[in-house]
């Protein structure tokens, strides 16, 4: 029904006009709002407009103890919450100067890398519905589930698990469960066929995806972008390798690239990572059953514990890029400042902005979730 | 012209629903609800983390679609409106301006503790805690995040709420709103300061529906008045 009070408001006699797209919107990811100003079809500016999922997330933290603060820390990023909690524990326990035993560091890698292949899972039935195929989206989010299933099993959380606290991690793995995690694996690599052909390969998606989006090396550099949006510029920087944390050192994994800076190179990389992933899990079951030990180091009462005076930067890989905890402890038994450094913010704002400038109107869906930016991560 | 018609219109359903006696019109109506909970289409708001558990719930695994329930992408066409989860005030006004755009009748779902009472965010700055304090909501789904069944079972009461609507009025929170709009609006006008409106004439509305109660007008869409007529659309802040 139109309401009584409409009136039209009356154009100018330039070309350009305005559109807006979101916040509630399908070609957007979460809930996040774009402003474009467009002649035909084309973009002449692009304005991101965020801040719909703010909840002052780091001023939160500051009046919660230390160990409340791990229950709100994986809200920050929804799809891919694990790198929170470790991030965070990381931090905690660089301040303190104790470290997690090495069976912890150990599940604690298992953990990050099921997360990263749920996540990677997610993006690409994302990324392919912005270009009208479904079908991968199906696919996509019922793999994912049986991640989910996994995560279920052993954190006892299907998405936000809280699994890690400072100095190791909750709870032993379940009985019979690298098993399980391994029929996974195996069934994640049988289906490679089927998505290469449903998607990577498939000439309706490369079409589209081929060229969208182009980033060159050095404007990545500038915008401050990492994760897999930077590799498939070709620059092969990835925290796990180059600053190494927990037992990464330990494990031998490729770090994919692609050149091309596009939209098509950058899910490519996605898919590479994933069974990089899975080659990840392979080693770690290998490896943890001959790893015997406590999986906590002991902390004081948490309802009554002051972490020492003094400040830490952890940093991890998400599957969206760097992500960072910068913590600091006046000595009481509430951190003092908290501060996220998250990849999506560089992802989804000026990224996108820049992008989106001189794309078509069809794209521009592409290119935000081809930049697989995380919209509560932005806000926090 | 148009406010006259839609006096004749709301006098014509008054003066209907008064001569019902017969007993098939009943029959009918009741054919009606069972009809209209067989055929939903849902608008899922993302407004926060609860909307992950969404996919899995529409997509092969838990597919809601066999409950007759499926996603629509406009509020014009949409008979639910999901809110998944906590709502800053910048979001609220938006989820408003949604639901007022909505047809009647029209069903809102509250998933996740946020929604309930504030949740996890209870002490923060930039979020409302309540959302029925600002529009009315048949099903709440608490949970942090509750999970896919969940949601199907949200969804299969909101269901059977609206079949038996006729015999036990529990479907038709949405009459509500007409009803007390000035308790709605009152409560949106203390979050959103007192030049807040909206482009829907929610007044007229109600006397179109024959639903303007005592609670329709009051001190705060007195307020309204001051300021509306016409409302250009620039004047809206958002
Ligand atoms: S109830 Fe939990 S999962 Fe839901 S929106 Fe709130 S914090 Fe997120």
């Amino acid at each position: 029904m139109r309401p009584e009070n409409y009136q039209a408001v009356p154009l100018g006699d330039s070309n350009e006009y305005e559109i807006f797209i979101g916040p509630n919107h399908p070609g957007i990811e979460g809930n996040y709002a774009l402003k474009l100003i467009l002649d035909g079809d084309t973009v002449v500016k692009g304005t991101t407009d965020a801040g719909y999922l703010h909840r002052g997330f780091e001023k939160l933290m500051e009046g919660r103890l230390w160990i409340q603060n791990l229950a709100i820390v994986p809200r920050i990023c929804v799809p891919d919450p694990a790198p929170m909690e470790v991030s965070y524990s990381l931090a905690v326990e660089e301040i303190m100067g104790i470290d997690a035993p090495i069976r912890a560091q150990w599940i604690r890698v298992l953990q990050l890398e099921l997360s990263r292949i749920a996540a990677h899972l997610f993006t690409f039935g994302g990324h392919a519905a912005t270009t009208g195929m479904y079908t991968p989206m199906y696919w996509g989010v019922a793999d994912r589930d049986l991640v989910l299933d996994l995560f279920e099993d052993f954190t006892g959380g299907r998405v936000y698990s809280i699994y890690n606290i400072p100095g190791g991690v909750r709870r032993e793995l379940p009985e019979g469960f690298l098993e399980k995690l391994s029929h996974l694996l195996d069934y994640l690599e049988s289906r490679q066929n089927d998505y290469d052909n449903l998607l990577f390969t498939n000439q309706i998606f490369v079409q589209r995806a081929k060229g969208v989006g182009v980033l060159s090396k050095e404007d990545a550099l500038e915008y401050g972008v990492t994760g897999p949006n930077l590799r498939a510029c070709g620059l092969a920087f990835d925290v796990r390798r180059d600053d190494p944390y927990l037992i990464y050192d330990q494990l031998e994994f490729d770090i994919p690239t692609q050149q091309k800076g596009d939209a098509w190179s950058r899910i490519l990389v996605r898919r590479d990572e994933l069974f990089q992933s899975i080659h990840i899990l392979r080693q770690v079951i290998a490896k943890l059953p001959s790893i015997k030990g406590p999986i906590r180091t002991a902390i004081p009462n948490p309802l009554s514990w002051n972490v020492p005076a003094g400040e830490a930067y952890a940093r991890v890989e998400s599957s969206k890029g760097e992500l960072a905890y910068y913590v600091v402890s006046d000595g009481g038994d509430k951190p003092y400042r908290v501060h996220v450094r998250g990849p999506s913010s560089m992802h989804a704002v000026q990224t996108l902005e820049f992008l989106a400038k001189g794309a078509r109107i069809e794209d521009v869906a592409q290119i935000m979730f081809s930049l697989d930016a995380c919209p509560p991560e932005v806000d926090r | 012209m148009m406010k006259k018609e839609l006096k004749i219109k709301s006098n014509k359903t008054n003066q209907q629903k008064q001569k019902r006696t017969n007993p098939l019109a009943n029959v009918f109506d009741d054919f009606i609800d069972f009809c209209q909970s067989k055929s939903l289409f849902m608008l899922h708001y993302c407004t926060g983390c609860g909307a992950i558990e969404l996919p899995p719930a529409m997509t092969s695994r838990f597919d809601m679609e066999r409950l007759g329930i499926q996603p629509m992408v406009t509020p014009r066409q949409a008979d639910i409106l999901l809110v998944t989860g906590y709502v800053s005030v910048k979001t609220l006004k938006r989820v408003i301006l949604t639901y007022e755009q909505m047809q009647a009748p029209k069903y809102v779902i509250g998933i996740c503790s946020c929604t309930v009472n504030g949740g996890m965010y209870w002490q923060s700055y930039a979020t409302a805690k309540k959302l029925n304090e600002y529009m009315p909501v048949d099903v709440y789904i608490a949970g942090c995040m509750p999970r896919p069944e969940a949601v199907l079972e949200g969804l299969n009461r909101l269901k059977n709420n609206i079949k038996n609507d006729r015999k036990e009025q529990k479907g038709s929170a949405w009459k509500d709103y007409y009803k007390n709009y000035d308790y709605y609006l009152g409560n949106q006008q203390n979050l959103f300061g007192k030049e807040w409106q909206t482009p829907v004439d929610v007044i007229a509305e109600a006397k179109l529906y024959g639903l303007e109660g005592e609670g329709t007008y009051g001190e705060n869409t007195k307020k309204l008045k001051m300021v509306q007529h016409p409302l250009l659309p620039q004047e809206m802040k958002l």
